[in-house]
């Protein structure tokens, strides 16, 4: 298997008003697989995000890098202007964020929006864009999917508008990587269940690349075959799934295994 | 009636059919409660589980009079409590105590942990200022605090230690019970594992009773003696947690314990899946509130709210079908 993504060496810290740096990433290297599913796990201000947000370029303003690359398809993503990366976003990677409903603007139809981005994407006329919008929302199971498309995002529940940017991120921008950070987070149980299910469906049905960030691991043990474990802005430990849930090594990944299946650390 | 098994004469808390609507104007009315009973035994712990929507919460804030209960009753230490004027519910107050979900919300910022914990012990207890400050001391580290940590405000503190101050706060008058409305929801899982067990480290000393308010099953199972299960309004089964999470009857409750992942590798779940979303709970029917949504739906369950019938070994299933009621045709 080839690497789509690598992330090399890429350290850097937020630079407050006084100018001080605080480091907030160290050295974190890891690639992503082609075709296969990659999680990233760690808890709050492990620097997962800020790592995902990176790959697009959109990270804080506030945020200096000290070192490192980027690599997509050998290209150093953290080189490129804003015009270049701009053809990369939804096209080559595409983001589907925690909150779907504040990711989704509030003043245009959920159809109007997925449309829009048809367009820019892959060009031609309204009508055919529309028709594209409608049939990404029936591929991610909307019931009604002509009726959906004219309603506004606060029309939908948290689970019809993940399932939304789901179809925009991975049907409609057709991109070859897939980031998805913390989709599931806030979204009740049977919902989760479901929203993941078609993820990973989509995924190796379309055989596309995806980088999932979460802090759950129960998530993670069902649907991915890699995991990069973040602490601190530092990466731990990278191995498959089953040697993360089977041979744990190092102790942070131990002791967040436990955690998350309440039960003693092994000593 | 509704309750058999699970009517006890030593509960803490009783509570028989309450109700909570909420006018959503044009005549409508969210029915958010929807006669749910439920008993709390000295020293035991009881979950109340469901997903949003379900009323968990709703039933919480009626039971301590946050907000106005629209029917029903609510009895502490065989106390009725919904007849009082709120200048009378302070006594009430000193047996029944919250925790909330989001500690960087319930606790007031201006506020340092020492006033904080300070202010239950005025307003309930008379003693004087040298054993209010011994009992300062003795509660912060009854939660694994320390007296530095008095002069403290909360955005100086992590929010796994401003949820001990919440825990704090709640034990600081001595209550017979504490409700936690999703205590470790907003916690890391390496913080909610050392938040569970100072509850039931403090509950084995003080001999608390939980009234636990939770979506995370695998926090109920570790944490619960009992478990009642909410939907949309509802308990649709209660029993003790052994038997809901080993033998799970009501197709609710199957289909919320076959959907959540485990953090185990290699471990396969066969799903009951209900179809759609939760229906709306605005003027709902005189039906099973799962009907639209129940694989083994019955004409039968379309016209008559099933009532909990008790099926044994303290579990009672509001499900016709399943406890064989009614033919599977």
């Amino acid at each position: 298997m080839s690497t789509l993504l690598e992330i090399e060496n890429y350290s850097g810290g937020f630079r407050s008003e006084t100018g001080e740096l605080t480091p907030i990433l160290h050295h974190v290297s890891f690639g992503l697989q082609s075709g296969a599913i990659t999680a990233v796990v760690g808890e709050t201000g492990s620097g997962k995000s800020l790592v995902a947000l990176s790959i697009l370029g959109i990270q804080p303003s506030s945020f200096v890098r000290r070192s490192g690359r980027i690599l997509f398809r050998g290209v150093d993503l953290l080189g490129l202007d804003e015009r270049a990366m701009r053809r990369i976003r939804g096209a080559e990677i595409s983001m589907v964020f925690q909150d779907a409903r504040a990711a989704l603007n509030p003043v245009f139809t959920v159809g109007r929006q997925l449309a829009d981005v048809y367009q820019l994407q892959h060009g031609g006329g309204r009508s055919a864009a529309m028709k594209q919008a409608i049939e990404a929302l029936r591929r991610v199971s909307i019931p009604e999917p002509e009726r959906r498309a004219r309603q506004y995002p606060h029309e939908f529940s948290g689970g019809m508008a993940q399932r939304a940017m789901i179809a925009m991120a991975a049907l409609i921008c057709e991109p070859s990587l897939l980031i998805l950070d913390e989709p599931t987070t806030g979204l009740d149980v049977t919902i989760q269940s479901d929203i993941m299910e078609l993820i990973v469906g989509l995924c190796r049905q379309r055989g596309l690349t995806t980088c999932l960030i979460t802090h759950d691991l129960g998530v993670v043990a069902e649907t991915c075959d890699a995991v990069v474990v973040m602490n601190a802005g530092r990466i731990v430990e990278t191995a498959s799934a089953e040697a993360i849930f089977t041979r744990p090594r190092d102790p942070y990944t131990q002791r967040l295994l436990s955690a998350s299946q309440l039960v003693e650390a092994p000593a | 009636m509704t309750d058999g098994g699970m009517m006890e004469a030593g509960a803490i808390l009783r509570v028989r059919d309450l109700r909570k609507n909420f006018a959503v104007g044009g005549g409508h009315h969210l029915v958010a409660v929807d006669g749910v009973s439920l008993d709390v035994a000295a020293g035991e712990t009881l979950a109340l589980v469901g997903e949003s929507g379900s009323g968990k919460s709703t039933v919480a804030r009626c039971i301590v009079r946050l907000i106005e209960p629209s029917g029903g009753d609510v009895a502490i230490d065989g106390q009725s409590i919904l007849p009082l004027e709120p200048r009378r519910l302070a006594g009430v107050y000193r047996r029944i105590q919250m925790v909330f979900q989001d500690p960087n919300a319930s606790l007031n910022p201006r506020m340092s942990v020492r006033q904080v914990l300070d202010e239950p012990l005025r307003l309930h207890l008379d003693l004087p200022r040298a054993a209010r400050t011994e009992r300062l001391h003795e509660l912060v580290e009854m939660v694994g605090l320390t007296a530095a940590h008095l002069d403290r405000y909360p955005h100086e503190l992590s929010g796994g230690q401003r949820q001990r101050v919440g825990i704090a706060r709640a034990i600081a008058v001595s209550p017979d019970i504490v409700i936690l409305d999703e205590p470790t929801s907003s916690l890391d899982v390496s913080v909610r594992g050392q938040i569970l067990d100072l509850l039931l480290d403090l509950q084995q000393r003080l001999g608390l009773a939980y009234l636990f308010i939770s979506h995370d099953l695998q926090v109920v199972q570790h944490v619960a003696d009992r478990v009642a299960v909410m939907y949309l309004g509802g308990i649709v089964e209660t029993g003790p947690t052994r038997s809901i999470f080993g033998a799970p009857r009501h197709p609710y409750t199957r289909a919320l314990l076959s959907a959540a992942p485990v953090a185990q590798w290699g471990v396969t779940r066969t799903r009951l899946r209900l179809s759609g979303e939760i229906t709306s709970p605005i003027d709902p029917p005189d039906a099973c509130r799962l009907v639209g949504r129940c694989p083994l739906a019955q004409p039968a369950c379309a016209t008559a709210k099933p009532a909990l019938i008790d099926i044994g070994g303290d579990h009672a299933v509001a499900c016709p079908v399943v406890t064989e009621r009614i033919p599977t045709c």
